[in-house]
């Protein structure tokens, strides 16, 4: 168990340089200086701009500045951001709680929704129910988050005048954009528990329990739903990366406060300390939920935990 | 007795009618995530939205005349080698931390704007060939230059050069634009980055300048909000979450301004139109002649219909027609009025022909394509799209890629492109010095003409505003003449606004509002 947990550890370690890493080669291969950027509009004189590239350290050779990262990275400093003049982690600080929280609440909504779904196209199989709990799950599957968000704005908002359109807040700024969000994660999530749980319907153990006289609901949320759920948790786990992606045109489309925003600022901007910071902690997330399904799973079917073990 | 008190009854009811009664509150739309608000680091437009009205500058300028008027500053004198400017300030002006204003901390500001260490994106350079400052005394303050610079008024006048609290700026350091301190007729509550910035009306205030309406602001709090994409913000205005907005789409401007619970306030914008530079270093944009044929093969006014639903007026010339030391010469002596026979003569005469009968031209076996760099904002895919559309027509081939900023950045100063649109907004025609003085960073035509050069240079120096008017006349000119860039359009801000939002007017630079002027509608 401890060799195992220290396993993990040092693959999250891994990972996460891996991801600071990549971060900082693939803003060197984007084409576009950041100084200029900063500067052109102001009328600096080129000497003007060659000495801010300097001050920012853009002149000294590549080993150096990753050198210079990684120290400052394990110092814990992810360094000030270019266009703000502040600190990154600060600013991710600032920015990390609302994405967190409708992250969160998104995931609640596709989970719920996607097991629903998906259970109930299993359970009705090959009837109506079933078509339309899979059309369903598809349009939420392949709608953009972009414009189903907008549709529901011109609905809840603009025409029921039920909720808020825009902004962050209680729960009331909250609901739309997790629904929104929520909505294209139950998609992916129903239609896995959906084949899992016609899998499990045919398995042996259910047959047994059917044998044994146990009642139709019971078996399903009792047995086979539980079965369910662990693939649901992995594809949410899985789906980490998209929800992060979402949370970007969400929080642009309800003009909510969030990392996706900062991030889509930081790279059109080559503020390259932000989008570093951003992408460390969107490895640290991944790294996290991962780990959380994995023991969630575990606890959920007991041949993983003999194994583990 | 009785007669008194309905006499002093009376009067009060009058004086209370006459002057506004402070209270309620607003939200008001911004378009930007701005990047990073501290206006004496931060370059963003969106910053000043706010922000002008918490800060006050040195002088002011009439949208209205072009004047400068008194400040901060009661007034001024500039040394005839227009090298050195003492300001003499008004007295009785305190911060919103209790801090007295006065030279030094004029100093204090100004210091602070060009110190290496605070990496200023803008503030900094609107100076010019700032040399330092000197306090006189408590209320006389000299900037000190070492050449002659025309736009310092001009740059004075806006709030990235207005007047921070000493005492709060060396409490906070870098974390000082959540906490901002100024002397204007609002005070800066929160920012919640991402969310919202909060301002309060300062009862203190007393010394605006004349061009103010009111004495002291009427509404009581102003709560901003950011809506950065664009088909979000009219929803904002009609389920009441947004009570004024800046840069509503063209369509919904149409829209909104059939409502009655709305109103549109287009505020041209002066600065460089939105124009198309054209590569005059790279074949076969070298050919005055194909220049001149792109722009009679451009159709403008359909252009700016089709994009812009007839919002902002068609451009003629590098000015907008609102920006001091504009030409309207410019548009009379070029108009390059659409005329696609005259632009197929002219691409006949410079040599190209369909030879192969493809419906491209070509001309010793080269087809005639241009590379189009495109951004992502202003609408430049969309005009780049109709561009191409229209000279498809005359036979020209257009090959079009949109980048992001610094990548369209990197591209124009490697001479990459043909052709690459850009809009700038500034008050000063010393503008014109950023894209065709041969040296500047947004040359994007890649001009060399050294009487131009000179021209530009002379108008950054000289102050007489009749000399400089020649000069910027004869730049404008210039630049139609040799056809360096295709004109689109001037830009315009549409305003969304509630209609319980009154008496909004806004600057010189027409983006910054006059927060102290609003009224509530009853």
């Amino acid at each position: 168990m401890v060799r195992n947990a220290a396993r993990r550890l040092l693959e999250a370690a891994f990972v996460l340089w891996l991801a600071a890493t990549l971060a900082f080669l693939a803003l060197q291969l984007t084409p576009g200086d950041p100084a200029q950027a900063l500067l052109a509009a102001s009328g600096a004189t080129p000497e003007q701009v060659a000495a801010r590239r300097a001050q920012l350290g853009l002149d000294d050779p590549l080993p150096l500045q990753y050198l210079r990262y990684l120290m400052e990275l394990l110092r814990g400093d992810l360094g000030q951001s270019w266009l703000h003049g502040r600190s990154v982690g600060r600013m991710i600080a600032e920015q990390l709680p609302p994405t967190v929280e409708l992250a969160l609440a998104a995931t609640a909504v596709g989970v719920t929704l996607g097991v629903a779904l998906g259970t109930l196209a299993a359970a009705r199989r090959d009837t109506w129910l079933d078509a339309a709990a899979t059309a369903l799950a598809v349009v939420g599957l392949s709608t953009p988050v972009y414009g189903s968000g907008l549709l529901a704005i011109l609905l809840f908002s603009l025409h029921l005048r039920w909720l808020p359109a825009s902004g962050t807040g209680g729960l009331a700024h909250l609901l739309l954009p997790a629904l929104v969000l929520g909505f294209a994660l139950a998609g992916s999530i129903a239609r896995v528990v959906r084949s899992r749980v016609v899998e499990v319907l045919g398995a042996p153990f259910v047959l047994a329990a059917r044998a044994r006289g146990v009642s139709g609901r019971r078996l399903l949320l009792g047995h086979v739903l539980r079965a369910a759920l662990g693939p649901a948790l992995m594809v949410t786990a899985l789906q980490f990366g998209f929800l992060l992606g979402g949370a970007v045109v969400t929080e642009s489309v309800f003009a909510r406060q969030g990392l996706g925003r900062l991030a889509l600022q930081a790279i059109l901007w080559r503020d390259l300390p932000v989008v570093r910071g951003v992408v460390l902690v969107g490895a640290l997330a991944y790294v996290l939920s991962n780990l959380l399904a994995d023991l969630a799973q575990t606890a959920l079917d007991p041949r993983l935990r003999e194994e583990a073990t | 007795m009785k007669r008194f008190f309905l006499l002093a009854l009376l009067l009060t009811l009058l004086l209370a009618g006459c002057a506004p009664r402070p209270g309620g509150r607003i939200v008001y739309g911004l378009t930007l995530s701005p990047s990073g608000i501290d206006p004496h680091v931060n370059a963003s437009s969106e910053l000043g939205i706010p922000l002008t009205s918490v800060y006050d500058t040195l002088v002011y300028q009439d949208p209205a005349t072009g004047e400068f008027v008194p400040g901060l500053a009661e007034r001024w004198e500039v040394s005839d080698d227009g090298r050195v400017y003492t300001f003499h300030l008004r007295r009785g002006v305190t911060f919103h931390d209790g801090t007295p204003f006065n030279a030094e901390a004029v100093r204090f500001n100004l210091e602070r704007i060009t110190s290496d260490e605070l990496a200023s994106q803008k503030a900094r350079f609107m100076l010019g060939p700032y040399e330092g400052v000197e306090v006189v005394d408590e209320t006389t303050v000299r900037i000190l230059l070492s050449e002659p610079f025309a736009p310092l008024l001009d740059s004075l006048s806006q709030v990235y050069l207005g007047m921070a609290s000493p005492a709060a700026v060396e409490q906070w350091g870098t974390e000082y634009q959540l906490h901002q301190v100024g002397t204007g007729p609002y005070m800066f509550v929160e920012y919640v980055p991402g969310d919202h910035l909060l301002l309060r009306r300062n009862p203190d205030y007393a010394w605006g300048p004349p061009i103010y309406e009111h004495n002291t602001a009427t509404v009581e709090e102003i709560e901003f909000r950011f809506f950065t994409d664009p088909a979000t913000r009219s929803p904002a205005l009609e389920t009441g979450e947004a009570d004024v907005m800046g840069e509503i789409p063209p369509q919904d401007a149409a829209r909104l301004s059939q409502s009655e619970d709305f109103r549109i306030e287009a505020v041209p914008i002066p600065g460089v139109s939105l124009m198309f530079f054209m590569n005059t270093t790279r074949p076969p944009l070298d050919d005055l002649r194909v220049r001149q044929a792109l722009l009679y093969g451009t159709d403008r006014p359909a252009i700016v219909s089709t994009v812009f639903r007839d919002t902002s007026p068609v451009a003629y010339g590098p000015l907008s027609a609102v920006t001091f030391g504009y030409d309207p010469a410019v548009r009379t002596e070029y108009p390059y009025s659409y005329d696609p026979a005259r632009a197929a003569a002219l691409l006949a005469e410079a040599g190209w022909a369909d030879s192969d009968g493809d419906g491209l031209l070509d001309r010793d076996g080269q087809p005639l394509t241009l590379d189009m760099v495109l951004m992502g904002w202003g609408f430049m895919p969309e005009v780049g799209q109709l561009l191409a559309a229209q000279w498809a027509e005359l036979g020209i081939g257009v090959n079009s890629r949109v980048v992001s900023y610094p990548e369209a950045l990197q591209a124009a100063s490697e001479g990459q492109h043909h052709l690459i649109p850009f809009t700038l907004s500034g008050s000063d025609p010393d503008i014109l010095r950023k894209f065709f003085h041969s040296q500047a960073g947004f040359n994007w035509s890649l001009v060399n003409d050294p009487e131009m050069d000179g021209w530009l240079e002379e108008g950054a120096r000289v102050s007489d505003p009749a000399q400089r008017a020649t000069l910027y006349s004869q730049v404008q000119r210039r630049v139609m003449e040799q056809a360096l860039v295709i004109p689109i359009r001037d830009y315009v801000n549409p305003n969304g606004v509630s209609n319980r939002v009154q008496n909004l007017r806004f600057d010189a630079r027409g983006w910054f509002p006059w927060l102290i002027d609003v009224t509530l509608a009853r």
